[in-house]
């Protein structure tokens, strides 16, 4: 079972991120602030990573960069779930080295295949 | 003191604890583009950093529900504007503008000559409300940042030296570009953890450049060229700071677009993340 871990501080955006990916076979944890998200990352070493670039304690940006900085978080694939112009989504997560970007806000129809087509099907266990 | 219209009240944020304020702020953004939230030390900072007056600034609230606030930072000669934000639920009621009238009463009596604001680009709401309360327009602002790494260029030989806090200061004395508020130095000092570069080309430039250096980040870049070409004494700059400071991430705000150093940080691997409108209400 793959684990995803939400870094995401607005309660309605993580109720319905978690709500859309409930029915699939993952195991979701939620964070809601950098820190935290960051140290649960560390411990639980999930196999995706969705983050708002708008925390309230540190920004998503430097957030990316801190994770990418732990050895072993360095290869978890990151998504930026934000409400920025895609042109600016785009740009900003390249440069930061995510993986991807899913625009807000999600829609629970499309939202699962986005999120499937960041695993590869040969990773299902 | 209290201020009653026939529904809506105005009660000083200093009335409020930082929990509360911040939960109102963040939930006044949850819509917007960049909602940049915070937590109660962040907005503990930003009172700090940016002297907002808490007994000066104001809360919204009809019964006991708040429907928004606004904070008005104070410094001799002027007064800003800040983080005015209604909840979603109580927008179009006319809030936002009370809250505003209340601001500009405060300024008044304060005798500041001039309101400053900024308002994020493409906020057309706000923009029109701080439009119809008289504010103009002064300049575009940009939020840059640049992700982690050694720099992207090289740039032209230089030699670089070190210098500490105090001469930081020393040199945002000598600073000829119009800082925002944000970027002022009383800002600046108030931020602390500040540090500088200077540095001399082979070609006689030289320039100096002051950050914000933070355990995760770098910010607050403030680039001066004493002599030479722009261009290439800010490339030398950025590329002195981030040969020293590759692991950390970077961001500066409020750059005014036509900042000659701009081009020079573009090649360096800065980008654009958003753009403010810093607007002016003249008040005498």
């Amino acid at each position: 079972m793959k684990t995803i871990l939400l870094i995401e501080d607005y309660a309605d955006n993580a109720r319905l991120v978690m709500r859309t990916l409930k029915p699939y076979d993952y195991r979701l944890l939620h964070a809601s602030d950098g820190e935290s998200g960051l140290m649960m990352a560390v411990n639980e070493k999930p196999d995706l990573i969705l983050l708002d670039l708008g925390l309230p304690d540190v920004e998503g940006q430097t957030l990316i960069a801190l994770i990418r900085d732990v050895p072993e978080l360095a290869q978890v694939p990151i998504v930026a779930v934000t409400a920025w112009p895609p042109a600016t989504a785009r740009q900003m997560t390249e440069a930061y080295g995510c993986d991807g970007y899913i625009s807000k806000p999600i829609s629970p129809k499309i939202f699962p295949s986005q999120i499937a087509a960041y695993f590869a099907p040969e990773d299902d266990e | 003191m209290t201020l009653a219209s026939p529904t809506i009240e105005l009660v000083p944020a200093s009335q409020f604890t930082f929990d509360e304020l911040v939960a109102a702020y963040n939930q006044s953004r949850v819509d917007y583009i960049v909602p940049m939230p915070m937590n109660a030390a962040r907005l503990r900072e930003y009172v700090h950093n940016y002297d907002v007056n808490l007994e000066l600034s104001a809360v919204a609230r009809r019964g006991e529900q708040i429907l928004g606030l606004a904070m008005l930072g104070v410094r001799p000669g002027h007064t800003w504007i800040t983080r005015l934000g209604i909840l979603p639920v109580n927008r179009r009621c006319g809030a936002g503008q009370l809250l505003m009238e209340h601001l500009i009463r405060q300024s008044r009596r304060l005798r500041a000559p001039h309101i400053i604001l900024e308002v994020i680009k493409g906020n057309k709401p706000a923009h029109r409300l701080f439009c119809k309360l008289g504010f103009n327009e002064t300049r575009e602002l940009l939020i840059v940042r640049r992700p982690p790494g050694p720099p992207a260029n090289d740039a032209l030989p230089y030699t670089a030296h070190d210098l500490n806090q105090q001469q930081a200061v020393e040199l945002l004395r000598q600073r000829r570009s119009i800082p925002s508020w944000l970027d002022e130095t009383p800002s600046l000092i108030n931020a602390g953890k500040l540090a500088a570069l200077r540095v001399e080309l082979e070609d006689g430039g030289r320039g100096w450049l002051v950050y914000q250096k933070t355990i995760f980040k770098l910010a607050r870049l403030v680039l001066q060229t004493e002599a030479g070409d722009p261009r290439q004494v800010g490339q030398a700059l950025v590329h002195a700071l981030h040969t020293r400071y590759p692991a950390l991430d970077t961001k500066s705000e409020n750059l005014p677009p036509d900042d000659p150093h701009w081009p020079a940080l573009q090649e360096m691997g800065y980008l654009e993340s958003f753009r403010r409108i810093e607007m002016r209400l003249e008040l005498t």
